[in-house]
């Protein structure tokens, strides 16, 4: 899958893949084709190193580091997929389910934790596990503490969304006035389950004001 | 997205809700102090591109009522609000438009350095930065959640989760 050198064009296959055309500096499309036509080729998702090539051209990024950056994002991929793979072996492999553990990965969750949350939702999307383990891992919290914090509030039936608010849930406790420390934050929402407060501006269902 | 974008012109003609405005401009004004437990955002990084301009934001998911949006299952409302005094123009950058310039535009109706704008987006995660006259981009720091662009600059792009507006 080579790509043909028109300028701005990219020739790799995928519904995304045509956003790229005219959109990133020509000396960077050869490179940015391959690692697309790498992704399609290993059934990766395409969408994350699309965006991450318009990123960096809209960034005026240089066409090294842009390269560069797809390729840091399609490894991550990989990597993601390796852990979807392992969590949920003999299942497939959805697309999404490896753009948000890569995405969780990215934003700095340790693999093994990923992996634990991937676990947990088996049977659901696991964004919001991923995001919830993100945030907390984010806000210094220690990542095994972090996990054991949220499977517990999946254990209580915390679905989706909640599990952010779990995170956010401790992060309130944490920034509370005495010097409260991480453990203790932890500690004291955990205590809380299922019953963490849901954000007071949020998603409102239809028929219902905001608070 | 040009159907959404019309959306939001139309949103942005309507106020939100007093509870939401109270609360960005609580964020704001707390912003506007030392914020000692803000780990991931430091103010010499962001001082160095806009002076005496702070670059101030939140995205908020607001209440849904005939005046305003109607997302559909699975998308959201995200408002943008930054404060960025004396800037000619401010927009949003991010996956959800495909880094694409001039399409999500924020306004400083009253003049006084704040500038809004809201969008539809589909739930979940969203990357973005703001780009303030047309040329800086800026990090929003009351994003809470925030990912290295993976560009090797050390910048970071802010991280923005739209929860579905109607819960399944």
């Amino acid at each position: 899958m080579l790509a043909a050198l028109v300028p701005g064009t990219v020739c790799a296959q995928g519904p995304g893949v045509t956003k790229l055309a005219g959109r990133i500096p020509q000396e960077a499309v050869p490179a940015i084709d391959s690692l697309i036509a790498a992704a399609v080729a290993e059934s990766l998702p395409t969408e994350p190193l699309v965006q991450k090539a318009l990123e960096g051209s809209a960034k005026g990024i240089p066409a090294d580091r842009l390269v560069n950056g797809v390729r840091r994002g399609l490894v991550q991929l990989r990597q993601a997929r390796v852990l979807v793979g392992r969590a949920l072996p003999g299942q497939p492999q959805p697309e999404g389910h490896v753009a948000a553990v890569a995405a969780a990965l990215a934003r700095g969750l340790p693999p093994s934790i990923a992996e634990r949350m991937l676990t947990m939702s088996a049977d659901e999307p696991p964004a919001p596990a991923l995001h919830a383990a993100a945030d907390l891992v984010a806000h210094r919290f220690n990542p095994d503490s972090a996990a054991d914090l949220l499977v517990a509030a999946h254990a209580m039936g915390l679905r989706g969304e909640r599990l952010l608010d779990v995170a956010i849930a401790a992060d309130q406790e944490l920034q509370r006035g005495g010097g409260r420390m991480p453990a203790e934050a932890l500690a004291r929402v955990r205590a809380m389950l299922p019953n963490v407060p849901a954000p007071k501006v949020a998603v409102t269902p239809h028929g219902k004001t905001g608070s | 997205m040009t159907d959404r974008l019309d959306d939001a012109i139309e949103l942005l003609k309507t106020p939100p809700a007093l509870s939401v405005e109270s609360r960005v401009m609580a964020e704001v004004r707390r912003m506007s102090a030392p914020a000692p437990r803000r780990r991931l955002f430091t103010w010499p990084r962001l001082a160095t591109g806009l002076a005496l301009a702070a670059g101030l934001a939140a995205m908020l998911l607001i209440p849904r009522s005939p005046q305003t949006l109607t997302p559909g299952d699975a998308e959201g409302i995200a408002q943008f609000v930054g404060q960025f005094p004396g800037a000619r123009s401010v927009e949003v950058v991010g996956s959800f438009n495909n880094w694409s310039r001039g399409l999500l535009h924020l306004r400083d109706e009253n003049h006084d350095g704040i500038w809004r704008a809201a969008a539809v987006l589909p739930a979940g995660q969203h990357e973005y930065m703001f780009v303030v006259d047309g040329e800086r981009w800026v990090t929003d720091p009351l994003a809470g959640r925030f990912v290295d662009d993976g560009f090797g600059g050390g910048r970071e792009n802010s991280v923005l989760i739209v929860r579905p507006a109607v819960q399944r």
